[in-house]
């Protein structure tokens, strides 16, 4: 070992000592604070309760506060000397030579394919124009159960990889069965091709990553050959609600702060975050094959959260997980409105909540554990902020009935109980600095970096942004705490989750929606409010931030969600990123091939019911048919689609489920069978009649 | 053969013109849906599909004339590209010179395919060929094994407590069924 690692190391566990100590003390004197206000007379088991759900809420934000004050401190004297960015350990481990490939690998499942492919050619565009895309492939590796999508697909793959021309550098594979869904989806792509990559970045259906940012992540491993896995931080960019550009812009001036705090203290046992990511496909493929856990589903049965396991898992095996937060040029698109976030948040919570089984399970680095447990109290916090409140409310109501005893004993002199008005409102004070101080630090940043703080649009609107944001976050916070609390207690309770595909574009909720969303929300605060205000009045006013949130939620839903008021903000320079500010060429990319999006290969394809048109169209049936595994289907498998043609003869297009469509378009033979009949039936197909027979007419022909 | 089977009392196949007549109208939109603009083309291409589908409609007197008279014309496809391309048997070759000239990427195959022009489009064929995968390169990756710490503790706590009563001997049978 030489002298510059031992170093290194010691410096690693330097800054985790410095961070868990900060985190430790904070913890404890916020403790301290709270069990002084509790000891008059004794401690009653209510305030024992109280006093713990505190110790495990104030670790959690302590965590988040010295991990951001640390990153401000990091970004602020621009030093760290164990960065990824300036490790180049090529002598201490063997290195893999020769040429090699990396694969851009796009998971996709029922995704508008559209963007997919739209954010796709970005890249690629970007990647050219750094002049070193030889050494990239890439791969979408669909998932898709949707049959026009999975059809869309395959038209918009076929479009592009003609245009790219030989050697063919864009792949396409939709899998049969989406087993394990997207780490299934991913391990599949190993299992088949994975020996002809020696990384692959991986990407969602929403990423886009600038091709001087994929060129340096296989820089930076290539430098690094025990690392197997770089986590690029992606900044969420391209909404235009109100909702999604006030997280756009926390993301993007907070988020900066976090990441450098994170990459801290965690060095080489980083995060995998799902995508965004470069990974060494070797390890990967030997270490990441996820089992399944042993129970029933919620928390048993397929992990869902794959990207923190599959990160321990390389740890485990020796290898390191890095995060790049220095990198840039690493984006993706967020839920355009609150009630859309909330459906996001209830797919990851479960995956979350799974990783408490995992917090203890034998081989894991103690990080990692520390991750899966940072998982679970990302969702398990809003339960126990709740019963936090709730504990609170019903001491103060029990206080409230005590009668003060001034005389009692021989004393001829009252005796003023004790308060401890001072000691409650410091604890106030310390939870409230801890969650609003990073903000205030970032505010800070800006100013000590004017050429940053232009690109939030100045240091006054930036200011703006920061006091208008807050109150959002002050009156979002307790809906989405009640959120939370009702998925942590649906999947206790057993409750699965499917595996719905995100609602990604813009769009605004409407007063139906919100009103059925939000209405037990509103509920609850009007009778909360009113029996805090009847029975315990002072605590009534303590409790009005968290009821106001409440109150409102059904307004502040929908007008967060609104697209006008976002570009408004924006006209005025409030929420503005730098993002916004100077649109990066990659983005930029991205846009131009939106707008030149929709003429699909087949020109008799566009639009309506692309999975008829596949079976119909010649052009779109032998693209699709050229596509499919060359495999015959057994009897059984036979009988079930000649079924189903007997159905569609009979009752027409209308009659099919998606997954019976799609079953019709899975097998070459009857696939071709469906076709012949179709175009031997009493009216031949027509671009008009197919719409006609797309939309469900039925017998149009039978 | 037709003679024979009506005195057998099985259903003759109308091969009639007028029988063609139907099936030529939707064979011919059949073979405009593929590509073929050319009147003279698809004429030529007639002939050849109603060539073959009288050869069939006499072998398989029951079939639907309609239904036969198109898949004979995407048989006729079929056959002039394997000959084209000398890839008899190669299901995956046919299926993609299918999609090259079906797409439009190949200029003037339809001549080619009408027998019009006598000059070889194989290497334009394989050309606009795209395959969607590349060759496999398979790694091996295997569920590795995760060892909960408290996986089954109530049965574990349980056993062990019987077998501190006496119920079960101390040595329990190994677990078949590793927790993973």
């Amino acid at each position: 070992m030489t002298s510059e690692s031992r170093i290194g190391i010691m410096g690693h566990h330097y800054r985790r000592i410095l961070f868990f100590l900060l985190v430790l003390l904070t913890t404890l004197g916020a403790m301290s604070l709270l069990s002084v206000a509790f000891q008059d007379g004794g401690t009653r088991p209510h305030e024992l309760v109280m006093l713990g759900l505190y110790a495990i809420l104030t670790l959690w934000i302590s965590a988040s506060f010295w991990t951001a004050t640390i990153g401000f401190a990091m970004l602020v004297t621009g030093r760290d000397h164990y960065a990824i960015a300036n490790a180049d350990t090529r002598g201490t481990a063997a290195a893999p030579s020769g040429p090699f490939k990396t694969a851009l690998v796009m998971p996709v499942y029922n995704e508008d394919p559209v963007r997919v492919f739209a954010g796709l050619r970005a890249m690629w565009q970007s990647l050219v124009e750094t002049g070193r895309q030889d050494g990239f492939e890439v791969f979408v590796v669909s998932d898709t159960r949707d049959p026009d999508i999975w059809v869309e697909e395959e038209l918009l793959w076929r479009r592009w990889a003609k245009e790219m021309g030989h050697p063919a550098r864009v792949f396409y594979r939709n899998r049969v069965e989406n087993t394990s869904r997207k780490s299934g989806n991913i391990a599949d792509f190993c299992c088949r091709w994975g020996g002809r990559y020696r990384y692959m970045i991986v990407l969602d259906a929403d990423s886009i990553m600038a091709g001087e940012t994929l060129v340096e992540m296989v820089a930076r491993m290539e430098r690094n050959p025990k690392v197997a896995l770089i986590q690029v931080p992606p900044v969420p960019v391209n909404r235009s609600s109100l909702f999604s550009r006030m997280l756009q812009f926390a993301g993007s001036l907070y988020g900066r702060m976090f990441t450098a705090g994170l990459s801290y203290w965690q060095l080489g046992t980083s995060n995998f975050w799902g995508h965004n990511a470069i990974i060494r496909v070797k390890p990967f493929a030997d270490h990441c094959g996820l089992p399944k856990l042993p129970g029933r589903e919620p928390f048993g049965g397929e992990i869902l959260s794959h990207d923190f396991v599959e990160a321990a898992l390389l740890r485990r095996a020796g290898w390191r997980v890095w995060l790049a937060y220095d990198l840039g040029g690493s984006y993706e698109e967020i839920p355009p409105t609150l009630i859309d976030y909330a459906k996001r948040d209830r797919r990851w919570c479960q995956g979350n909540l799974q990783h408490s089984r995992l917090v203890f399970a034998r081989g894991f680095k103690p990080l990692s554990r520390i991750h899966f447990a940072m998982g679970v109290m990302s969702y398990m916090a809003s339960p126990l902020w709740l019963i936090f409140l709730v504990v609170t409310g019903v001491a103060a109501y029990f206080q409230s009935l005590v009668e003060p005893v001034y005389f009692f004993g021989n004393n001829i002199l009252p005796v003023w109980p004790e308060t401890y008005t001072v000691e409650m409102t410091t604890v106030l004070w310390v939870t409230l600095t801890m969650l609003f101080l990073p903000k205030i630090l970032a505010l800070v940043l800006l100013a000590a970096k004017p050429a940053l703080s232009r690109q939030f649009g100045g240091l006054l609107r930036a200011t703006l942004s920061v006091l208008t944001e807050s109150l959002f976050s002050v009156l979002l916070a307790p809906v989405l705490m009640l959120f939370q609390s009702k998925f942590v207690l649906a999947i206790l309770l057993r409750q699965n989750v499917g595996w719905p595909p995100q609602q990604r574009g813009d769009h605004q909720t409407g007063f139906a929606e919100a009103f059925g969303t939000h209405l037990s929300h509103t509920l609850i605060a009007v009778v909360v409010g009113f029996l805090s205000y009847w029975y315990v009045p002072s605590f009534f006013w303590w409790f009005t931030p968290v009821l106001a949130g409440l109150a409102l939620s059904i307004p502040v839903s929908m007008i967060t969600s609104r697209v006008w008021l976002g570009q408004l903000a924006r006209r005025a320079g409030i929420f503005l990123t730098p993002e916004e500010s100077a649109q990066p060429r990659v983005l930029q990319l991205l846009e131009q091939n939106l707008e030149r999006a929709g003429t699909p290969l087949c020109t008799t394809a566009t639009g309506g019911d692309l999975w008829y048109r596949a079976v119909v169209d010649p052009c779109a049936y032998a693209l699709h048919a050229s596509m499919l595994p060359d495999e015959t289907p057994n009897r059984r498998r036979r009988h079930y689609l000649e079924g189903l043609i007997f159905q569609l003869q009979d009752e027409g297009l209308g009659s099919l489920k998606p997954n019976e469509k799609r079953a019709l378009v899975s097998h070459r033979d009857g696939l071709f069978e469906l076709h012949t009949l179709l175009w031997a039936a009493a009216q031949p197909p027509s671009a008009g009649q197919i719409a006609g027979a797309a939309a469900g007419s039925g017998t149009a022909h039978q | 053969m037709d003679s024979g089977l009506a005195m057998a009392g099985v259903a003759v196949a109308d091969r009639s013109p007028a029988a063609w007549a139907r099936v030529s109208e939707r064979v011919a939109l059949y073979l405009r849906a593929l590509g073929i603009e050319d009147p003279l083309h698809r004429e030529r291409l007639l002939v050849r599909v109603r060539q073959r589908w009288e050869a069939r409609v006499s072998a398989v007197p029951l079939e639907d004339p309609l239904e036969a008279g198109i898949e004979e014309a995407y048989a006729l496809l079929d056959t002039w590209l394997c000959a084209e391309l000398d890839i008899t048997g190669e299901l995956d070759a046919l299926f993609t010179a299918r999609a090259a000239v079906l797409s439009g990427a190949v200029p003037n195959w339809t001549a080619r395919f009408a027998g019009v022009s006598g000059e070889s489009i194989a290497a334009q064929v394989r050309a606009a060929g795209v395959q969607p995968e590349p060759e496999p390169a398979p790694l091996e990756m295997e569920p590795n094994t995760i060892n909960l710490c408290c996986h089954d503790l109530g049965r574990r706590i349980t056993g062990a407590l019987r077998v501190l009563a006496g119920h079960e001997p101390a040595a329990a049978p190994p677990r078949t069924e590793q927790p993973r």
